[in-house]
């Protein structure tokens, strides 16, 4: 029986390694990527010899899977992943270098900076960006006239957008002014509802990393905005304990007004062309805008073979032509220096996202997932503990310390 | 090599002698899955659980930390009470509606042994499948819950009921109550079946009320199998995790943390691999201890040298 | 006498009414999430976002939500393939081994032998969840990791102490003088084994098998672990796929079809062999 075993096995491994001329390389990506990465792919792979092969992990899951794949030694070669945890997984020491390489780039210097800045770790380049994404606040133009409000006229204020968001409210049951993923999903929160603070100066995390300054008037002040806006019955129930996957409530066309990923331009344009939206920035409490920064970087598995094959791919993403397949799906251009000519002829309203870039910020800590990407994590509980809880003041106190030991216990 | 035809006994003799070799050859399979699967790896998660082991990175000797960081890790010790608070509920609950459930289908009467299958369903459907399929009855705009208790008027509004503590937490058990019953049910059910019936009929013909009957002739003669029951809904509460993990992440603002999830938490989403393993072992010690109690409770292991 | 005899009738009457009144309120809690589930997902997707009241399709009958369902992944022909080869896979190692080692239980005596057997019954006790990073690094090992028999091998694992303990008692239960005259016959080892006494404990390989079948066809983390490329995952994973939803909204109809493709196996086959299934539960309840 265990001969039979042992050769089943052995079986099984000629079977598994049977090797090609071309060279395929195996990424991936988090689900809900969006298509534009699929599509540059897709044309990749109709045009080189090369192959890529994606495989989508629930994107709950591909921070997990791959680092338990790093330890069984079957790390993919490549990996979109999620910028801000590019520091930890460099700083771990599972990320090829590419500093040199990247460096000869001649574009180099106009690649998304804070994407590269996540990418780089004590000076050598782990990460480059595959996918720039930023926040912004979209509305619906359609509701905007049906509840007597001006279509093209942006808010600025969340004094405004509260009152609009009434207004859109008062048209019937299932219309609601405003939404966000209020149920343990961190990454939504730092992306849509920290540019409140931002752009009012302040941070929840100090300059170097290491203290969590959560509670100040700023935030206070942005939870109200978000209380408010519930105790005036303009957000759905349900986002209360939607944990993030329906992020994108403003697709099924009875939400008003919500902060968004530019990526949901393209998936609004392409999917839903039945709604009539207009972005803007997102208003800080005070009213000066900012922005989340975020998006994929691209990065490669140490000591994997496919390294020149893995580089020619990232070349195509970077050219004219990649870039202009990955801006007509939604994504905004990696490259500042050929930018606006790739988004020529494309939404206008992807020029909002691309100036975004110039307000936005990114948070640099190597606990990114612990502290607030992770749906039991301390961000996260605190988002859904302060705006729909009873005890705004316990929530911060119970957030910032948690943050802190979190912070604490990694030095 | 012809057996002499007489007696059993030479044969017996015979097979004795090369047995040994044979009998181990018929498990060795199984002994090499479950050493390879089992024993193997639970050495390795006790090796692991005396080191700082980040996934990234070198592990680093750390001896008993691990263990020693438990006792005033808030977060573990919120688990293991929710654990405990969601394995007493939950196991009352489900005997609550199992014990009357085993009553009802006790007698053959018509169409019961349809109503025991109906009733035996939703167990052999998996708790992923379960939980995927109550979260979305729950949800409070697509579901059918919600929309319900407003259509009959019991909520003025769509409530949302996995968004506080309290309606979630009932909304897995109730879930978990659907899911499991049937089987307590089954498993009391043949304890009911091996009471004799003339000693509940010497009871009814003596003038004892049914509530009598049950206290003092059914439920200890019932005692091995309740204990059976209790140990299997135990055991299977203090491992729970799909139901948490599917249906409320966590739950509201982290209150549905169960052991298992945070093991699962600390080991696969915050790679503390080292600690993840201590607290496996912590887990695996009160499993261990539960079972003990089952033995003691059941004194299997008599009848079989 | 007519009149008692019409009040009994009476009495039986309105017992039988009570005593169906509840089995049928009964029978509706525990079926009515099914019903629900499998008629909701027959909606088209412009129903399928909303609450199911009524759960049937209200504009017609529709496999909307299939082929969106179809959409995620590589399809969902490929991963009901993959679910059951993996599950049909540990139905048929399950068999081999637990029959051999209860075999080996039952008849033979050899040094450790009572060790050996508590043993294999502990693994029960082990949350399996705990030692998945060892697992995944002993696969990884025996270049098992992300193949569906190594996923197999696990379950197996997992099955033996239920299976093991099964087919021991299976065994003990022929009697002895039945081997006894097979072996004067000639028959020897395993071919006495498979010949005569494998018709005998056929009963308790189809509890082992619905058991295996069942549990590998529902497990969930172990899956989601230990799998890492869309061609090989089992429909559990997919599922995981599905709730997190796709381009930031979740599509229900494609939670209900999913659960619908997970469910329907399950009750067949629970339908089709419940004789077994309650014979294995009721001998476990029993011990």
């Amino acid at each position: 029986m265990l001969r039979k075993l042992l050769f089943a096995t052995a079986l099984v491994s000629v079977l598994g390694s049977g090797a090609a001329s071309a060279e395929t390389i195996n990424m991936w990506v988090r689900s809900g990527i969006g298509d534009s990465f699929k599509e540059v792919v897709k044309a990749y792979n109709t045009a080189q010899q090369d192959k890529v092969e994606l495989t989508e992990v629930p994107f709950s899951e591909l921070v997990q899977k791959y680092a338990t794949a790093i330890a069984g030694g079957q790390a993919p070669d490549a990996l979109s992943l999620d910028l801000i945890y590019t520091p930890a997984f460099a700083a771990a020491g599972q990320l090829e270098d590419m500093t040199d390489w990247a460096k000869s780039l001649t574009y180099f210097g106009s690649l998304s900076p804070s994407h590269v800045k996540l990418g780089t770790y004590e000076e050598r380049v782990y990460g480059l960006p595959l996918l720039v994404e930023t926040s912004i606040f979209a509305w619906n133009k359609g509701l905007y006239k049906q509840a007597g409000l001006d279509p093209e006229k942006a808010p600025t204020t969340w004094q405004e957008i509260t009152a609009n968001a009434e207004k859109i409210r008062a048209l019937g049951d299932n219309t609601y002014g405003f939404y966000f993923s209020g149920g343990g999903c961190g990454g939504c929160a730092i992306f849509t509802f920290t540019p409140l603070v931002w752009g009012a100066g302040a941070d929840i995390l100090s300059e170097d990393g290491k203290t969590a300054t959560l509670d100040t008037p700023q935030m206070r002040k942005a939870i109200d905005i978000y209380r408010n806006l519930i105790a005036k019955d303009t957000v759905p129930a349900g986002a209360a304990s939607d944990n993030g996957v329906n992020f994108l409530s403003i697709t099924n066309g009875k939400i008003g007004q919500q902060s968004l990923g530019a990526f949901a331009i393209g998936t609004l344009v392409t999917k839903h062309p039945e709604i009539d939206f207009g972005v803007a920035l997102i208003p800080g409490v005070d009213g000066k805008p900012s922005s989340f920064a975020g998006g994929d970087n691209f990065v490669v598995t140490k000591g994997t073979p496919k390294l020149s094959a893995v580089k020619k791919f990232i070349e195509y993403t970077y050219s004219m032509e990649g870039q202009k397949i990955m801006a007509k799906y939604g994504s905004l251009p990696t490259r500042g220096d050929i930018a606006d000519e790739v988004l020529k002829g494309l939404d206008p309203r992807l020029d909002v996202a691309k100036d975004a870039i110039a307000v936005a910020k990114t948070p640099y800590t190597l606990q990114f997932n612990d502290l607030i990407n992770s749906a039991n994590g301390p961000w996260a509980t605190f988002i859904n503990a302060a705006i729909f809880g009873n005890d705004v003041d316990g929530a911060f106190e119970s957030a910032q310390s948690e943050m802190q030991s979190i912070i604490d216990a990694a030095q | 090599m012809t057996m002499p035809a007489i007696a059993s006994s030479p044969a017996r003799k015979r097979r004795r002698r090369s047995s040994g070799w044979q009998g181990l050859a018929y498990i060795a399979p199984a002994i090499a899955l479950v050493t390879v699967f089992f024993v193997l790896p639970v050495i390795f998660t006790l090796w692991m659980s005396l080191h700082r082991w980040p996934l990234l990175g070198a592990p680093r000797w750390i001896g008993l930390g691990n263990y020693l960081r438990m006792f005033d890790d808030a977060r573990f010790l919120a688990a293991l009470g929710f654990t405990t608070h969601y394995t007493v509920v939950v196991t009352i609950a489900i005997f609550a509606i199992a014990f009357p459930l085993a009553f009802f289908v006790e007698k053959q009467r018509p169409l019961v042994s349809t109503y025991r299958t109906v009733i035996f369903l939703p167990v052999v459907v998996g708790l992923a499948s379960a939980s995927l399929l109550w979260v979305w009855l729950a949800n409070v705009d697509s579901g059918l819950l919600s929309p319900l208790l407003q259509m009959l008027g019991l909520t003025e509004r769509r409530l949302n009921l996995l968004a506080t503590f309290d309606t979630a937490f009932l909304t897995v058990i109730v879930m978990v109550v659907w899911k499991i019953a049937g089987f307590t049910m089954i498993i009391l059910l043949t304890g009911l079946q091996a009471i004799p019936t003339e000693l509940t009929e010497a009871a009814r013909i003596d003038g004892a009320r049914p509530w009598q009957r049950f206290r003092h002739l059914t439920l200890p003669l019932m005692r091995r199998t309740l204990a059976l029951a209790l140990i299997l809904s135990i055991t299977g509460s203090i491992l729970a995790f799909d139901q948490f993990y599917i249906m409320t992440s966590g739950g509201p603002q982290n209150r549905m943390i169960s052991v298992v999830y945070y093991i699962f938490n600390q080991s696969f989403v915050s790679f503390n691999l080292g600690y993840g393993a201590a607290l496996s072992i912590a887990l695996l010690v009160i499993l261990v201890l539960i079972s003990v109690i089952q033995l003691w409770l059941l004194k299997v292991g008599d009848d079989r040298p | 006498m007519k009149t008692r005899s019409k009040r009994r009738a009476r009495r039986a009457f309105w017992n039988g009414i009570a005593y169906h009144g509840v089995g049928l309120g009964t029978a509706f809690f525990f079926l009515a999430p099914f019903f629900v589930t499998i008629l909701a997902s027959f909606r088209p997707s412009a129903e399928s976002g909303r609450p199911p009241l009524p759960p049937w399709p209200v504009t017609g009958f529709s496999f909307d939500a299939y082929h969106t369902l179809d959409g995620f992944g590589s399809g969902i022909w490929q991963h009901t393939i993959n679910s059951l080869i993996v599950s049909l896979g540990t139905v048929v190692l399950t068999v081999a081994i637990s029959v051999l080692a209860g075999y080996g239980f039952s008849r033979y005596r050899f040094p450790l032998k009572n060790v050996l057997f508590v043993l294999i019954i502990a693994t029960l006790m082990i949350p399996f969840q705990s030692i998945l990073t060892p697992l995944f690094i002993i696969l990884a090992k025996l270049g098992l990791n992300n193949s569906l028999f190594g996923l197999m091998l696990i379950y197996v694992t997992l099955q033996l102490p239920f299976s093991v303990f099964m087919m021991r008692n299976a065994f003990d239960a022929v009697p002895k003088e039945i081997e006894e005259a097979a072996r004067i016959d000639g028959a020897r080892d395993i071919k006495l084994l498979v010949r005569v006494l494998l018709p005998l404990v056929m009963p308790g390989v189809a509890t082992v098998s619905i058991f295996a079948f069942l549990n590998a066809w529902n497990e969930f983390l172990a899956a989601l672990v230990l799998l890492s490329s869309n061609g090989n995952y089992t429909l559990p994973v997919l599922m995981t796929a599905v709730r997190a939803g796709r381009l930031g909204a979740i599509d229900w109809g494609a939670v209900q079809a999913g659960v619908t493709v997970m469910i329907i196996p399950c009750l067949f086959v629970f339908l089709l062999l419940q004789r077994y299934y309650m014979r294995g539960l009721m001998a476990g309840a029993v011990k």
